[in-house]
């Protein structure tokens, strides 16, 4: 994990123009796509030579140019599964393509090698094959991809591992070596690839795995010092598979559970085994269709939408819980607050998450409020929400970011100062209101406001 | 209600002061407005914070659009997705009281940063204002007889069923607020007749300016209050302090009325209203020949009276039919002749005719919804007859008046509710006034019993003496003995017990679902939701596009738009009855028949509501048969009611069925494909269990719509209407299509110009089209 701080320098030191050190060889690559998720994961392993002279302290990672979808993640580990940092930067004469440089922990001598584990997921890879399918077909997807490793270094030996979830298999390109094997196709080996070298792999097989994208999620994290945090999540859903063709059949659909497997009936949504008060509604109320497990070190919250999510259909639900503060909110040496949350989290297996904006409300009169963010965030302006009986605004930090995947569960930090007396403001300003509308009415049963002769006053 | 006598009980030992009989009447009013409140909050336990049946969800939607936009833009709302291609004026058909209401309070609330919703506030409304209806009935009562009959009013009210019908939580209503204002005028009024001060006076009228905003029925205050007068001055109870409450409320009740957008010049040009603009003329006149009388000579004065009162009535009479055949007063409306023929709505207004709640009341549901209080109101009623004042003559008027409502429409038990309530209030109090008196010996038996100096003191003589009596019953030494006397006693407290009892289960039992969300109960007890209503509307608005027009009976109209956000074709303000006649002869047509409504209508999915799979009895072939009349009404040519009879006049769906009946659109939608299931194994394919029937035309195929949803208990099944160049064209494959682009051009056309539509089957089956028309 690398805190922002440090990020921010290293990208400062990062913007000079890089060079591809052609002393670095890529020995030995081991590729594995794994396609049975609406995601791709392709893990690289890859042994890294120092051919020249000098010691080499970084190297460098690029996109492939005619991928489709996008990267959404990247990160990579060295051999003792130590992240290491990822820099973009610019490559001279390269400029339309975009280099990540990969700093190593220690220095690669010459002559010695390295093994780093690169590990990639894209979203939106798969293009649904037919692109509509009626309810009782199969969804076939198609994977557009590389037989080679793209990269700017050349690559001694490589093999790929293509991993369906079924043997189906309608077709795929045949670049020799290659055999399949149930439901792995495996490429190569191939030697000495030069650097950028492309050949199109394609896959096209079936794959009813759920195709369902977050469109847009809404976080908001109200923090109390009463010794709550409550959490709401706002979350629009999409099944981004094969869009449905002709009618939707509740017969059908009923009677052959098998046939309409690309369809989404429910999943599960992991939460803190803490989380309580937990609510699933919508716009027109409570979504009477879920349940709650509690295992040992989470909560499984089986969610099912109103209706079963076909190929191009969406629904919108709000999921609501809350936590207990003493989890996440800690007091500093200092008499600082520190306040720390997931930044986005679980929605459903192999989600891909394509717009979140999380909120965070604080405590009402905060102030030195400090952020760390894990990964690079857009920070929107400030807001100011006012919640029961507030009379002073409560400040509400926002942040944004687009294509996120499971791998972007990790913590923010937020830092401020606050004093506890501020606990006791609302209750002393409820007592003073109610003080004082006791007093009118005592005031008001004891004197007499009539204005004419007491002819009807009720007293007697 | 039981607790407020035990809690009376407890402090009756206490000497009697005014400070404790306020906190007295304080404790018991508070305890029936929680028992009130909470008894009405079954549904939002058993299942949620949500807004009940039909009409509540339009209020809703007003409400939030209200919120939203502000009260002028909601006052200018012109809702385009309503009544397609229609439209509705929503700012000018609605009594836009509800709504300011919950708005004022969700304005308050907001200013002091209680950031409630303003759906549970629309919620929590009508239990909310329960308690000030029973408030304000206690205040009524106590005007009218006693503070302890005022207290036994309030405590009925809070729980009578009749009432909690309409006021549950949910149940987002008008009714809900109105009762209030009802109740509330009315005590205003008697104050006003009472005191014979402006003031009360302006207060009554302010208070019936809010009955107007809020509820059509304010046309019973509008109506009853003349009459009292009326009675009044033929009683020969004429007084300066009538003259001058109903002087005052008149002209200021009708100024404030007419500034209701929906009300408007109503008051002054309806039939309804001219009753209380006669007996203000009416008032003048008599206060002219009061004064004159005082300067008259007997005889002088009685041909006065005679020639005068009837050239006066005549001239009256005649203006008013002259202006109602100019035109200037609208005769009366068609549903107010149906409060005096029952038959008449039936012949013909089928649309008010085919709402339940606009059926005559039977005794089952005066029971029902009243119990004990059905028996003691009569008794009330005599007390209040045999001891009759200015006032009493009012609450006597309510009685009768209210009671012959209630026979007439079952919705109207609603009205005689609070009268029930007080009378019956005023029984309980006479009673135990009796049984219960505190054995002083030497006070004197008053005939008039109850003048304004001893309710206070009368108040601890009621039903909270019953544990201190049986210790003092050695000590009784009147005329009516001790055992009848705590027989008696204890018959009274265990009616009340039993009325409390009923009033829980009918609230619990018949009152408190929200109806669009269904709960069923397996044999081991275990609950199962029936969420299809929501399952669909939800469906719809995520996967419809956002202009698309749904056809649904009218039912439906208000859960769609507000649930779904969808264009509406007809919707349950039924103010528009040809359209509805359309869509019922869409319903009631075959396939063809109905597709060439559907698309001139620009219809792109139809929405019926089936219960056969789960037995649920509510459902859109159940209802088919109100289609049918009221299409029929409009087009009778077309759809006859005795074509979906069978020849010995049965109306079924199974294979005896009458042929215009299994192919008809409605019939098709229902039944598409339920052909095929299987509901259990001992059961054939396709029963249907609400009409315990195997439906009689099983295979068929849809031609011009397709299935585009089906909730999970098959409860609501949504079609998507073809496009003219989807339906029946045998597939060319691509190769073989000699004319490639202009299936594209003709799609274009047949968009600008509707007329093309019409023909456009034509080419593929208009033989058959045409035939089936001249049919």
């Amino acid at each position: 994990m690398i805190i922002l701080n440090t990020f921010l320098l290293l990208l400062a030191t990062a913007f000079a123009a890089e060079e591809v050190n052609t002393y670095l060889i890529f020995k030995n690559v081991d590729r594995s796509i794994d396609l049975t998720s609406q995601l791709v994961k392709i893990t690289s392993t890859i042994t890294l030579e120092n051919a020249g002279k000098d010691a080499i302290k970084n190297f460098l990672v690029v996109d492939e140019p005619k991928a489709n979808g996008k990267v959404a993640y990247r990160g990579v580990k060295d051999s003792a599964k130590q992240d290491l940092n990822l820099l973009p930067v610019q490559v001279e004469g390269n400029d339309q393509k975009k280099y990540h440089k990969v700093i190593l922990r220690q220095n690669l001598e010459p002559g010695r090698t390295a093994t780093v584990v690169l590990e990639e997921i894209l979203a939106r890879a798969l293009e649904p094959y037919p692109s509509s399918i009626a309810q009782k077909e199969k969804q076939l997807v198609r994977y557009f991809g590389n037989h080679y490793m793209y990269s700017p270094y050349t690559v001694a030996k490589q093999k790929t591992e293509v991993v369906l979830s079924l043997r189906s298999v309608e077709n795929y390109t045949k670049l020799k070596p290659v055999t399949q094997s149930d439901n792995v196709i495996t490429y190569g080996p191939y030697t000495d690839v030069k650097p950028y070298t492309e050949d199109q792999l394609i896959v096209h097989y079936e794959n009813n795995a759920p195709f369902l994208t977050v469109t847009n999620l809404h976080r908001l994290i109200e923090v109390s010092h009463w010794g709550n945090i409550a959490i709401e999540e706002e979350i629009e859903i999409k099944h981004t598979g094969a869009k449905l063709k002709g009618p939707f059949s509740r017969y059908d659909y009923q009677r052959d559970t098998v046939n309409s497997q690309h369809s989404i009936k429910s999943y599960v949504t992991v939460l803190p085994a803490t989380a309580h008060s937990i609510y699933y509604r919508d716009s027109n109320g409570n979504i009477s269709t879920s349940a709650v497990k509690h295992r040992k070190d989470w909560i499984e919250l089986e969610l099912r939408p109103r209706f079963p999510l076909f190929g191009g259909w969406q629904s919108s639900y709000t999921l609501g819980y809350s936590v207990p503060s003493y989890q996440y909110l800690y007091r500093t040496a200092e008499g600082q607050n520190v306040l720390t949350m997931r930044f986005i989290d679980h929605v459903f297996d192999d989600m891909y998450v394509e717009d979140v904006t999380t909120s965070i409300v604080l405590p009402v009169g905060v102030s030195d409020v400090k952020l760390v963010t894990p990964y690079q965030v857009e920070r929107l302006r400030d807001d100011v929400k006012y919640k029961y009986l507030d009379n002073m605004g409560r400040q509400v930090l926002r942040l944004r970011r687009k294509d996120l995947v499971e791998h972007h569960i990790q913590d923010f930090e937020i830092t401020y100062s606050w004093q506890p007396q501020l606990l006791l403001h609302e209750p002393l300003m409820l007592s003073l209101a109610l003080f004082i509308v006791f007093l009118a009415v005592i005031v008001w049963v004891r004197l007499d406001f009539s204005l004419g002769v007491p002819e009807h006053s009720k007293k007697e | 209600m039981v607790q407020a006598g035990s809690k009376k009980a407890s402090i009756s030992k206490i000497n009697t002061k005014a400070g404790i009989s306020s906190l007295i009447i304080f404790v018991v009013l508070l305890l029936a407005w929680i028992a009130g409140f909470s008894s009405r909050l079954f549904a939002v336990i058993r299942f949620e914070s949500i807004i009940h049946e039909f009409d509540p969800w339009f209020n809703y939607r007003a409400t939030a659009y209200m919120v939203k936009h502000g009260f002028y833009n909601f006052l200018n709302w012109f809702d385009e997705r309503a009544w397609y291609p229609l439209g509705r004026i929503v700012g000018g058909t609605v009594y836009p009281g509800l709504m300011l209401t919950s708005g004022s309070i969700h304005y308050v609330l907001h200013l002091l940063h209680i950031n409630v919703h303003i759906r549970d506030i629309c919620v929590f409304l009508a239990p909310v204002f329960s308690g000030l209806t029973s408030i304000s009935t206690y205040l009524l009562t106590k005007e009218l007889w006693s503070a302890g009959a005022g207290l036994f009013a309030a405590c009925f009210i809070a729980i009578v069923p009749g009432y909690i019908s309409r006021s549950v939580a949910g149940s987002y209503d008008n009714e809900g607020i109105a009762i209030f204002a009802l109740q509330f005028t009315y005590y205003l009024w008697i104050k006003s007749v009472k005191t014979g001060s402006v003031f009360w006076a302006v207060a009554a009228s302010l208070s019936y300016f809010y009955m107007v905003s809020a509820w059509g029925g304010y046309v019973f205050i509008i109506n009853l209050i003349p009459l009292h007068v009326f009675v009044l001055l033929l009683m020969g109870r004429y007084s300066n302090r009538l003259f001058t409450s109903y002087t005052t409320f008149y002209i200021l009740g009708l100024i404030f009325s007419m500034q209701i957008p929906f009300v408007g010049f109503q008051p002054i040009r309806t039939s309804e209203h001219m009753a209380a603009g006669g007996v203000f003329a009416l008032m003048f006149a008599v206060g002219v020949l009061k004064y004159l009388q005082s300067m008259l000579s007997k005889t002088e004065f009685k041909s006065l009276v005679v020639f005068g009162g009837l050239i006066a009535a005549g001239v009256v009479f005649l203006a008013v039919v002259l202006l109602t055949y100019a035109g200037y007063v609208a005769p009366w409306s068609g549903r107010f002749y149906s409060l005096w023929d029952t038959g008449y709505a039936k012949i013909h207004i089928p649309i008010i005719a085919s709402v339940s709640e606009h059926q005559p009341t039977t005794w089952f549901s005066f029971f029902f919804d009243l119990h004990i209080l059905v028996a003691t109101f009569p008794a009330g009623l005599w007390y209040t007859i045999k001891n009759i004042n200015d006032e009493r003559v009012f609450v006597v008027l309510y009685a009768l008046s209210a009671v012959y409502f209630a026979g007439v429409m079952v919705r109207l038990m609603l009205t005689l509710t609070p009268v029930v309530c007080i009378l019956s209030g005023v029984a309980f109090s006479g009673l135990l006034e009796l049984f219960l008196r505190e054995d002083d010996n030497n006070r004197v038996e008053d005939s008039e019993e109850d003048e304004q100096s001893t309710p206070s003191k009368r108040l601890y003589d009621k039903a909270g003496k019953v544990p201190k009596m049986k210790h003092e019953q050695t000590r009784d030494t009147d005329s009516i003995g001790p055992n009848l006397r705590s027989i008696v006693t204890v018959v009274i407290l265990l009616l009340l017990m039993l009325f409390a009892v009923h009033c829980t289960w009918v609230t619990s039992n018949a009152y408190s679902s929200p109806s669009i969300v269904l709960a069923s109960y397996g044999s081991d007890g275990s609950r199962q939701i029936l969420d299809d209503f929501r399952e669909a509307y939800f469906w719809l608005s995520q996967n419809t596009a956002d202009y698309a027009r749904v056809m649904s009976w009218w039912d439906y109209g208000y859960q769609i738009a507000g649930m779904a956000n969808r264009t509406t074709l007809v919707d349950n303000n039924t103010w528009n009855n040809s359209h509805i006649a359309l869509v019922g002869k869409a319903m009631s047509s075959n396939e063809s028949a109905a597709y060439e409504i559907m698309t001139a209508l620009d219809v792109d999915y139809v929405l019926v509501i089936f219960g056969g799979v789960i037995g649920y009895s509510g459902d859109d072939i159940n209802k088919f048969l109100w289609m049918v009349r009221i299409a029929e009404g409009e087009h009778p040519k077309d759809i006859r009611e005795s074509d979906y009879f069978t020849e010995h006049g049965e109306f079924r769906v199974d294979a005896e069925g009458s042929p215009t009946l299994l192919n008809c659109l409605m019939y098709k939608l229902s039944y598409y494909r339920f052909g095929e299931l299987k509901l259990d194994y001992r059961s054939p394919a396709g029963f249907d269990r609400t009409r315990n029937a195997v439906i009689g035309n099983k295979d068929f195929q849809l031609t011009y719509l397709e299935e585009a949803y089906t909730t999970e208990h098959w409860l609501v099944r949504v079609y998507r209407v073809k496009k003219p160049e989807e339906f029946n064209r045998p597939r060319i494959p691509v190769a073989n299509r000699v004319v490639k682009s202009s299936k594209y051009i003709s799609k274009k056309n047949t968009k600008r110009k509707k007329g093309v539509i019409k023909n456009r089957p034509q080419i593929v089956k208009g033989k058959r089209l045409s035939s089936q028309k001249l049919k």
